[in-house]
């Protein structure tokens, strides 16, 4: 026994003398709120002047309310009824009325867009159906939705941000040459700095030279006499120096195949080293890609209808079932749109079972 | 339309920083570069957020009513906002066991309503009685 009440949307239905056209209504107000630029008075206006052969008998102001609070299970309700107890002659004019109300003189919300494909396959109206419909009513034809999730999408619909971001990118710019400018201007000074002190030392060092010439004209002329004096000796000292350095190489060439030696061995382990490095470089990309992303592994489940947990022979059951539903050769006499969306459906379905297949 | 959410692994609540630091470590370069265009500047991610709460609507819609591999639900949006089926049963059966169950109470009111009618007439004619008796008592004592 369920203590909850009757909510609104459910009592609006039960008073109302026909519930489909109450559902309609409420699943056209759905599409009015999410249109955009239009009035609270104008989406209520429209909404009667769409409805106005509808025999419901009921106020529209609690049918706008429901639908502005985005009440998912009363659209689940009312969707339910349209299913159930919609007339196939009827279809076609609900998603009529669908598109007049999301369209009329501006274009297709994003939002839209989804809701209106949703009501198409809720009304089992193909696309093609669907896309002429579209085209008749609006004259263009009904493309894909624009796709906010990326980058493109914002560079067309934001062209403020790209404008501001320009601009700031030029300030940055001046700013960085200002400061290189002055950089350079603080360079120029110290240049000429340093350039005076060079001057200033090389006269110095000029000065230096000419007192130094005088005095070493002086020591040259005792030099001489000294040199007389010392080449006997010299005679004597060159001897001993050459035994001296015949002594000296051979020690450098024992030291040299020691170094060597040396030098090999330290080679081979430097070798061993980074081939060590490597290996373990590759065990770690081994280890990241063994594990897959965890968001995949739930998506692809949930192409097959499953929550997450759910065993590999449930799986297989499902991805059975799937196949069986969708295969293209079901369509086959339908037409060949259907037998290309199928595929692609089956497509969606198959990938999913084998990437399952693969890593659960 | 993808569901950034879902690819970086946040949930659609985070905050700012949380959102930030998963596109810092997301691996693919061009979703990366989609999320900073999208949740770096707080009016792109609004518009993004009703429409992601939108869509979200309707794939659970479609998984409730069994729409979940309609022609007109392919692509991305169909990769990323399909949901299993959840075991809510349908709402117009609710309805209907509902409505069922009051008109069962109100009939059975109805119907007992004669019988229950004839007991309290009873007794409240019994209690007016003692309450006479009582108040006769008491006047006779004194007298």
């Amino acid at each position: 026994m369920s203590i909850a009440r009757f909510s609104p949307f459910e009592l609006l239905l039960l008073k109302s003398r026909s519930q489909v056209d109450t559902a309609t209504l409420l699943l056209l107000a759905w599409v009015l709120v999410h249109r955009q630029h239009v009035s609270e008075g104008q989406r209520r206006r429209r909404l009667a002047q769409v409805t106005a052969q509808f025999r419901h008998g009921h106020e529209l102001g609690p049918v706008m309310s429901i639908a502005h609070s985005q009440d998912l299970q009363a659209i689940q309700l009312a969707a339910e009824v349209l299913r159930k107890e919609c007339a196939k002659e009827r279809n076609l004019s609900v998603i009529h009325q669908a598109i007049a109300v999301a369209t009329d003189d501006g274009a297709l919300s994003l939002a839209n867009h989804y809701i209106l494909r949703f009501l198409a396959d809720l009304l089992s109206i193909p696309p093609v159906t669907l896309n002429t419909l579209f085209h008749e009513l609006t004259g263009t034809p009904l493309g894909a939705p624009d796709d906010p999730s990326r980058d493109a999408y914002w560079q067309i619909h934001d062209p403020d941000y790209h404008a501001r971001k320009a601009r700031d990118a030029e300030a940055a710019k001046q700013q960085h040459q200002q400061a290189q400018a002055q950089a350079e201007q603080r360079q120029r000074q110290k240049d000429e700095r340093q350039q005076y002190k060079q001057q200033k030392q090389q006269e110095k060092q000029q000065e230096k030279q000419q007192r130094q010439e005088q005095a070493s004209q002086a020591r040259e002329r005792e030099q001489q006499r000294q040199r007389e004096r010392a080449h006997q000796q010299d005679q004597q000292r060159q001897k001993q120096h050459q035994e001296k350095q015949q002594r000296e190489q051979a020690k450098r060439e024992q030291q040299r195949s020691q170094q060597d030696s040396y030098q090999r061995n330290s080679d081979q382990n430097s070798n061993q080293n980074s081939r060590q490095q490597e290996h373990r470089q590759k065990e770690r990309g081994n280890q990241q890609r063994t594990s897959p992303p965890p968001d995949r592994t739930t998506r692809a489940l949930s192409v097959l209808g499953l929550t997450p947990g759910a065993s590999r022979i449930e799986v297989r059951h499902a991805y059975r079932r799937m196949a069986q539903l969708h295969h293209p050769d079901r369509f086959y006499s339908e037409s060949e749109h259907q037998v290309a969306l199928a595929s692609a459906r089956f497509q969606r379905i198959k990938n999913a079972y084998d990437y399952l297949m693969q890593t659960y | 339309m993808r569901d950034l959410y879902q690819r970086l692994a946040v949930s659609p609540e985070a905050d700012d920083q949380e959102i930030k630091r998963a596109v810092a470590n997301c691996q693919h370069s061009a979703l990366r570069q989609d999320a900073e265009a999208v949740f770096t500047i707080a009016e792109r991610r609004d518009v993004y957020d009703t429409l992601h709460d939108t869509v979200s609507d309707i794939g659970r819609l479609r998984a409730r009513l069994g729409l979940s591999h309609g022609p007109h639900w392919q692509g991305d949006v169909a990769n990323d906002f399909s949901l299993p089926p959840d075991h809510a049963i349908s709402r117009h059966d609710e309805l209907v066991d509902r409505v069922s169950h009051a008109v069962s109470l109100y009939n059975r009111w109805r119907r007992l309503r004669a019988p229950w009618l004839l007991i309290t007439m009873l007794v409240a004619g019994v209690g007016i009685g003692l309450a006479l008796g009582l108040t006769l008592c008491l006047g006779l004592l004194p007298m």
